[in-house]
C-alpha cells in the first residue's frame, strides 16, 4: 500500500509541466553557480509579487535558514519572544542560541493571541518571531494594525513568518517600507509546490537588510530556474491554493461529521485533538503519516496536511478506524 | 547477566470502560461483571511482550496466576513465581507482591493496571526501583504510565539498555467524581520511570533540544537560585522541579511537602498552614514556588493543600513563582486553580509566567473553572 503523506504541509499536486521543464534547463548549467543576473531577476519577481521594491528582498535556500540567521544575528542582546506552539525549527533554534526566551501559550478553543498580552510581554530589547498563520493551529495571530503597533517600538525587532500566506491572504509585507525593524519571511515550498527546490525569501526592513548583507546566498540552478518560471506563470499556484482551500473545508466538515475535534484553519493543514493519545503513531501503522504535535501540545494533538481528495478521504477513513477501534 | 524484571497484572483494571463505568474502584468491579465486562489486561500484557526486543537480557519475576503467571508461559522468557494470591485479588495483593519482588531482587517492576494500581505500587516501593506502567485502566491520568503497551515495551528495552530514570507523578483520582464527569485529582506521589521520548514519532524532534528532564530541572533551578533574594522567605511546594532547586542549594526537601527557605537555610520542613503562618510573622516578604501537576495543570488546590487561601492571600499573586519543564508544561492547555475560595481563584486567574528553563519562560493562562 502507498503511504499517504500528510505530515509536512506539502502541496499534494506536482508542479506544472512548464516549471518542470524550467528546472530541467537548470540541469544543463549544473557545472556553474547560479549567475548574479538570474538571482537578481528572481528577487525582482519576488518583489513584484510581494508589492515591495527589489531592494527589500533577500533570498535563502529555505525560509528556516533565514530564521536561523536572524536569531543568530539579533538574539544575543535581546529577549526572543515566540508563541507556543509554533514552527518547531524556530523554537529549536531560539532554544539553542537565544540567551533569554519567552513563549506565549496559545490555548484552545480559539488558540488566539491577546494583543495586549503580547505587547505587555515585550522588553525594550525584544526580538519577536511569530508565524502568521500559526503552525500548527492555522490561526491568524497578527493583523497589519498589530504588527504596525509593535513595530512602532523602534528598539523591538519583529519577524513575521508568512510561510502559509497564500492560503490566508493576510500579509504585512508592505509595512517593511516604513518599518526598518520589520522582516517578513516567506517560502515557495508550500503554495508554489516547490518544497524540493527549497526557495525561501525575506522581505526585510533596513535593520534586517544591514544584518543580512553578509549572508551570502546562492541557489541551486534547478531551484533558481524553477522558482523563476513559477513566479512568471503563477496561475497554477492560485488554482492549487483554491483547490486546497476547498479541500480543507471539505475535510474539516467530514471530520466534524465524524465527531472529531478539529479546529478551523487559514492554512493548508488542520489541527485535531484526538482522544487517542498516540493517534499519529496509530495512523502511521495504517500508512497514513500525520504530524504528532505532542512535543508542543498535549497528547492527542495531530496536524494533518490537506492532501488530494483521495488522500483526505483515506485519512478520514483511517482516523475513524482508529477511533472506533480504540 | 539478565536483568531481573517483576511483572504484576491487575486483572480487573479497565473492565469498567467497555460497559460505561469509569473505573473499578469500590463496588464497581462486580457491577462491571454484571454488565458483561471482559478483562482488558490480557491483551495489554501480550501487546507489551510482543514488542519487547531485549528478550535475551531479561529474567521475569511474576505474580501468581492471573496476576502474572498466566502470561509468563507464552512470552518465552525465563521466569519464576513470587508470592501467593487467593481466588479474588485486591489492592493489598498488588502492594504485597510488589514489595516481595523488590525483596527478591527485581531491578524493574512492570505493572499493568490503572491509576489505582499505580498508587498501590507507589505505596509499596515508592522510588526504590524504576517501574514501567502499562495502561489498562479506564482513563489514565498519572504521568508515570507509558502511552501504550507498545511504548511500555520501548521503556523496558530502554531500561535494559541502561537509560537514566526520572520521577513521574502518580495522581489520586476520585472515581466517584469522575463518574459525574468531574475531574477531581490530586498529587499522590512519584514513581521512577526509564526516561525515554516515548510519545514521539520516530525521528521527530523534541521541543527541548537534547536535554533530559533532569538537565532541564537543573537549568530551572539555576535560574531561580540566581534570582533569589536572601531577605525573602521562599515556600517551595511539592514536586521534583521544586526539589531540584533546593537540591542545588544543598538543602534537603520533602518531595510531597511544603518547605521554607530563608537566606539559603531551610527554616521549615514539611510545614502545614499553621507552620507557614507562624513563619510569616518574622518575614514580611514571601514568595511561593510551585509546579503544576502534570496532566491537569493545577498549581493550587490539588496536591499542595498547605497553600490555603489565607497563605496565598498573605503571599500575594505577584509573588507566586511557577516552574515546570517545557515538556511537562507543553502537555497543558492552561494552568488551573481550585483553592475552594472562589474570589481568590478569580484573583489568581489571568496570565502568569512559568519558568521553563534558564532565563526561559512561557506565558500561560490560569483558569479557575
Amino acid at each position: 500500500m502507498n503511504v499517504v503523506k500528510l505530515d509536512m504541509n506539502e502541496m499534494p499536486y506536482a508542479p506544472p509541466q512548464h516549471v518542470i521543464v524550467a528546472a530541467g534547463k537548470g540541469l544543463s548549467d549544473l557545472n556553474r553557480y547560479a549567475d548574479a543576473q538570474g538571482l537578481r531577476q528572481l528577487r525582482e519577481l519576488l518583489a513584484e509579487y510581494a508589492g515591495v521594491s527589489e531592494h527589500h528582498v533577500v533570498l535563502s535556500p529555505g525560509s528556516d535558514f533565514l530564521l536561523r540567521e536572524i536569531i543568530h544575528a539579533f538574539s544575543r542582546e535581546r529577549q526572543v519572544v515566540t508563541v507556543s506552539p509554533s514552527f518547531l525549527p524556530t523554537v529549536q533554534i531560539a532554544d539553542r542560541f537565544a540567551p533569554k526566551r519567552l513563549g506565549i501559550r496559545l490555548s484552545p478553543p480559539d488558540f488566539g493571541l491577546d494583543p495586549d498580552l503580547l505587547i505587555s510581554a515585550l522588553e525594550p530589547l525584544s526580538l519577536v518571531i511569530i508565524d502568521n498563520p500559526n503552525n500548527p493551529t492555522g490561526q491568524i495571530l497578527l493583523d497589519r494594525g498589530l504588527v504596525a503597533t509593535i513595530a512602532e517600538r523602534q528598539e523591538t525587532l519583529v519577524v513575521v513568518d508568512e510561510a502559509y500566506f497564500e492560503f490566508s491572504g493576510v500579509t504585512c509585507a508592505q509595512l517593511v517600507t516604513d518599518h526598518p525593524n520589520l522582516c517578513v519571511v516567506r517560502t515557495l515550498d508550500k503554495a508554489f509546490g516547490l518544497a524540493g527546490a527549497r526557495v525561501g525569501y525575506a522581505i526585510a526592513g533596513e535593520v534586517f537588510l544591514n544584518a543580512l548583507s553578509s549572508f551570502y546566498v546562492s541557489l541551486p540552478q534547478t531551484s533558481l530556474y524553477a522558482a523563476t518560471e513559477a513566479l512568471q506563470n503563477s496561475g497554477y499556484m492560485r488554482r492549487n491554493v483554491s483547490r486546497i482551500v476547498r479541500e480543507r473545508e471539505r475535510l474539516w466538515q467530514a471530520l466534524r461529521t465524524l465527531g472529531a475535534c478539529v479546529y478551523p484553519s487559514n492554512a493548508n493543514f488542520l489541527l485535531l485533538k484526538a482522544q487517542v493519545p498516540d493517534m499519529a503513531q496509530r495512523l502511521r501503522e495504517l500508512d497514513v503519516w500525520v504530524s504528532d504535535m505532542s512535543n508542543q501540545l498535549p497528547l492527542g494533538y495531530i496536524r494533518v496536511s490537506v492532501g488530494t481528495r483521495e488522500e483526505n478521504k483515506m485519512f478520514a477513513t483511517r482516523y475513524n478506524q482508529v477511533v472506533c477501534g480504540s | 547477566m539478565r536483568k531481573v524484571v517483576g511483572l504484576i497484572v491487575n486483572p480487573v483494571a479497565g473492565m469498567g470502560g467497555s460497559v460505561g463505568l469509569k473505573g473499578t474502584d469500590g463496588g464497581m468491579y462486580e457491577r462491571a461483571l454484571e454488565l458483561g465486562a471482559t478483562p482488558v489486561t490480557p491483551q495489554r500484557t501480550h501487546q507489551l511482550f510482543d514488542h519487547v526486543s531485549g528478550r535475551d537480557e531479561i529474567r521475569l519475576l511474576v505474580a501468581p496466576g492471573k496476576m502474572g503467571e498466566h502470561y509468563a508461559g507464552g512470552v518465552g522468557l525465563p521466569f519464576s513465581v513470587v508470592g501467593e494470591i487467593g481466588e479474588e485479588t485486591s489492592a493489598s495483593d498488588t502492594k504485597r507482591l510488589a514489595r516481595e519482588m523488590v525483596d527478591h531482587g527485581a531491578e524493574l517492576l512492570i505493572f499493568v493496571g490503572g491509576d489505582g494500581t499505580a498508587r498501590d505500587i507507589c505505596d509499596a516501593v515508592g522510588t526504590e526501583v524504576p517501574v514501567v506502567g502499562v495502561p489498562a485502566g479506564v482513563k489514565i491520568f498519572s504521568a508515570a504510565f507509558a502511552l501504550s503497551a507498545r511504548a511500555a515495551a520501548d521503556m523496558v528495552d530502554a531500561f535494559v539498555g541502561g537509560v537514566d530514570v526520572t520521577e513521574e507523578e502518580v495522581l489520586d483520582i476520585d472515581e466517584d467524581a469522575f463518574r459525574d464527569d468531574r475531574l477531581a485529582s490530586k498529587l499522590y506521589g512519584y514513581l521512577l520511570v526509564p526516561e525515554v521520548r516515548k510519545f514521539l514519532q520516530p525521528g521527530k524532534a523534541a521541543s527541548n533540544v537534547g536535554r533530559s528532564a533532569t538537565e532541564t530541572k537543573q537549568a530551572i533551578a539555576a535560574h531561580i537560585i540566581e534570582e533569589m533574594d536572601p531577605e525573602i522567605l521562599y515556600l517551595f511546594g511539592p514536586g521534583t522541579t521544586a526539589k531540584a532547586i533546593t537540591d542545588q542549594m544543598g538543602l534537603s526537601k520533602t518531595l510531597l511537602g511544603v518547605d521554607a527557605v530563608l537566606a539559603g537555610e531551610l527554616v521549615g520542613e514539611d510545614v502545614n498552614e499553621k507552620g507557614i503562618l507562624d513563619l510569616f510573622k518574622g518575614c514580611s516578604q514571601r514568595k511561593i514556588v510551585v509546579t503544576p501537576i502534570g496532566g491537569n495543570g493545577f498549581i493550587f488546590g490539588r496536591g499542595s493543600k498547605q497553600f490555603t487561601p489565607e497563605v496565598i492571600r498573605q503571599v500575594g499573586r505577584e509573588n507566586i513563582i511557577v516552574v515546570g519543564t517545557r515538556d511537562k508544561v507543553s502537555q497543558l492547555d492552561c494552568l488551573r486553580v481550585d483553592t475552594g475560595d472562589l474570589a481568590l481563584d478569580e484573583a489568581l486567574s489571568g496570565y502568569v509566567e512559568v519558568t521553563v528553563g534558564y532565563r526561559e519562560a512561557m506565558v500561560m493562562e490560569v483558569k479557575y473553572r
